[in-house]
């Protein structure tokens, strides 16, 4: 064994999932025997009485056996954000003191002491870790100790809340089976669409006679289609900016998302209106407008709303800036949702051409209002203003090309 | 636990002080107390201790005078919070019963090194002490080997 490995090897042995010496025993012994002794052979009976008291802690102490643990009860993970309480189970075996990294901070607990409240916080949405107790043992006067043992992390992912806005006046329905919105496409169904002008492909059995001959033009009669809306939500998760414009190039540790930010804005209005929508029971889908892997398809119900609840904070994840943005493979004649800040013309011009293809779009915009300039930087205000006027400028182009646009979330 | 190991060493630096006349002991065991406090684990303590026992220790006096016997605990003391120091983090939320075993434990080592301090007084002193001093020999070869095992 060279002496790098003697090293590691002793390295290892004072430390990890083991009973080993610590400090104290060392000098218990060599100090208290080195007193003891060094006092008997100079006739020196006060060192003697100094040694007696670091011996006898050696001698009335033994090296603990067995194997302490910290286990926690198991934490709901789907829970929402708030507090949540556990309890931790120490199972000291021979230690004598339990030192846990709680929560709330350390605390140096007897080893074999009841259950441990834990309470443990979740402020923000988004994956994350609820719990990890490291801890360590020690055994009488702390002469071995048994860690530090790393806590097995126990992990959670919150979803986005929904906030349950209260829809209008709606016709009874078999709840469940018939969406409260029908699909704005033509169809078979029965129901009158439009009457229109003909067009080369129209069925000869569409003609409305009654309006053809009223106005000279041979005119047809269109239909709805047999099917219900189809929502799409489209979120726009390449920025994260907040009203501080001083923020936007610096990122934010702590959580998922900068909370009151454009993308956690995004977010929870689109799982809002994707709870809204699904319990009208419309079909609705959910696109990342850069990263079209992580679409949902078009569905229904409540299972429907957790898979787009849990495929946003997916998307939160893979959050980053992409040079393109894409809707690829919308239904036909789906209501487009489009939740961005709107900072750039890509994503306007994304909007107008959705709305030339012949769907409904409806542009909500994310951008925290009103944006605070950098007040350090000396042309901060003006920065900031020509933000906002390009801003204004953009939601203006979208709306006068048809798009219907929210300029507050 | 860390203002605890410096409670202890109040009085072995005011013992060493009044048995001194110059301000070194008591320099060095503030710089030895203030080494342990910010590191329990280091050798801080077992320095301090050994200063102080061996500085008693030739110091002038009866070897049981007051300040010997003030500062067995004191030094056992240190011995004990310095150990816990070093496992507890700073900034520990320490219950109470956590120390319960200790503190018993302390009190009868204690109580054991006050009969062994009895005994000391009692066994005669001089040049004609040979059987005294085998005995010494003898329990002192108990001992080690006893700790020796224990290792």
């Amino acid at each position: 064994m060279s002496r790098a490995d003697k090293i590691r090897d002793a390295f290892a042995r004072s430390h990890g999932a083991h009973w080993h010496p610590t400090d104290a025993y060392s000098r218990a012994v060599w100090l208290g025997v080195g007193l003891v002794v060094g006092g008997l052979f100079l006739h020196q009976v006060e060192m003697v009485l100094f040694g007696v008291p670091l011996v006898l802690s050696v001698l009335l102490t033994s090296k603990p056996t067995g194997t302490p643990t910290v286990s926690v009860r198991p934490v709901p993970r789907g829970a929402g954000a708030g507090v949540v309480h556990t309890v931790a189970h120490v199972d000291g075996a021979d230690a004598e003191i339990a030192v846990i990294k709680l929560p709330g901070g350390p605390a140096a607990v007897p080893a074999h002491s009841p259950d441990l409240p834990v309470e443990i916080r979740r402020d923000a949405w988004g994956p994350g870790v609820d719990l990890r107790l490291d801890h360590l043992f020690a055994g009488p006067d702390g002469m071995h100790v048994y860690g530090p043992i790393v806590g097995t992390e126990h992990v959670r992912t919150i979803l986005p809340p929904v906030e349950h806005h209260p829809s209008g006046p709606l016709p009874p329905r078999p709840a469940g089976l018939v969406g409260i919105h029908r699909s704005p496409r033509a169809g078979d169904s029965t129901e009158l669409r439009d009457i229109r002008a003909f067009q080369p492909g129209d069925r000869l059995k569409r003609i409305d006679w009654r309006v053809t001959t009223r106005t000279g033009t041979v005119h047809v009669r269109e239909r709805h289609a047999e099917a219900d809306a189809e929502i799409v939500l489209a979120v726009d998760t390449r920025t994260d900016v907040g009203a501080n414009v001083a923020d936007w190039a610096s990122p934010y540790y702590g959580a998922t998302t900068r909370p009151g930010g454009s993308l956690d804005r995004a977010v929870r209005r689109a799982a809002s209106m994707a709870a809204g929508y699904l319990r009208q029971g419309d079909r609705v889908a959910l696109m990342d407008l850069s990263r079209p892997q992580l679409n949902v398809r078009s569905g229904v119900g409540r299972r429907h709303l957790m898979r787009i609840r849990t495929q946003l904070v997916v998307c939160v994840q893979a959050a980053g800036w992409a040079s393109r943005v894409a809707l690829r493979k919308l239904p036909h004649g789906s209501v487009v949702v489009l939740l961005s800040p709107f900072l750039d013309d890509e994503i306007a011009e994304l909007a107008v051409q959705t709305r030339k293809h012949g769907h409904v779009v409806l542009a909500i915009n994310t951008l925290p209002l009103p944006l605070r300039p950098d007040p350090e930087a000396p042309w901060g205000e003006v920065a900031a203003e020509m933000i906002a006027a390009e801003h204004r400028l953009r939601l203006k182009r979208m709306s006068r090309h048809g798009v219907a646009v929210t300029p507050e979330c | 636990m860390r203002l605890a190991i410096v409670l202890a060493a109040v009085p072995v630096a005011l013992i060493l002080h009044l048995e001194s006349d110059s301000i070194a002991p008591l320099i060095i065991v503030t710089v030895l107390t203030a080494i342990t406090a910010l590191m329990p684990g280091s050798a801080g303590a077992a320095l301090l201790i050994g200063y102080a026992a061996v500085a008693m220790a030739f110091a002038d006096g009866h070897p049981l005078r007051l300040g010997v016997l003030l500062m067995i605990p004191a030094l056992h003391l240190i011995h004990v919070t310095a150990a816990l120091a070093a496992v507890v983090p700073v900034k520990t939320r320490i219950e109470p019963a956590a120390l319960k075993a200790p503190a018993r434990r302390f009190a009868i080592v204690q109580a054991i090194s006050f009969a062994v301090a009895g005994i000391a007084a009692f066994v005669p002193s001089g040049p004609n002490i040979g059987l005294v001093e085998l005995l010494g020999l003898g329990a002192l070869t108990v001992v080690i080997a006893v700790v020796a095992l224990r290792i």
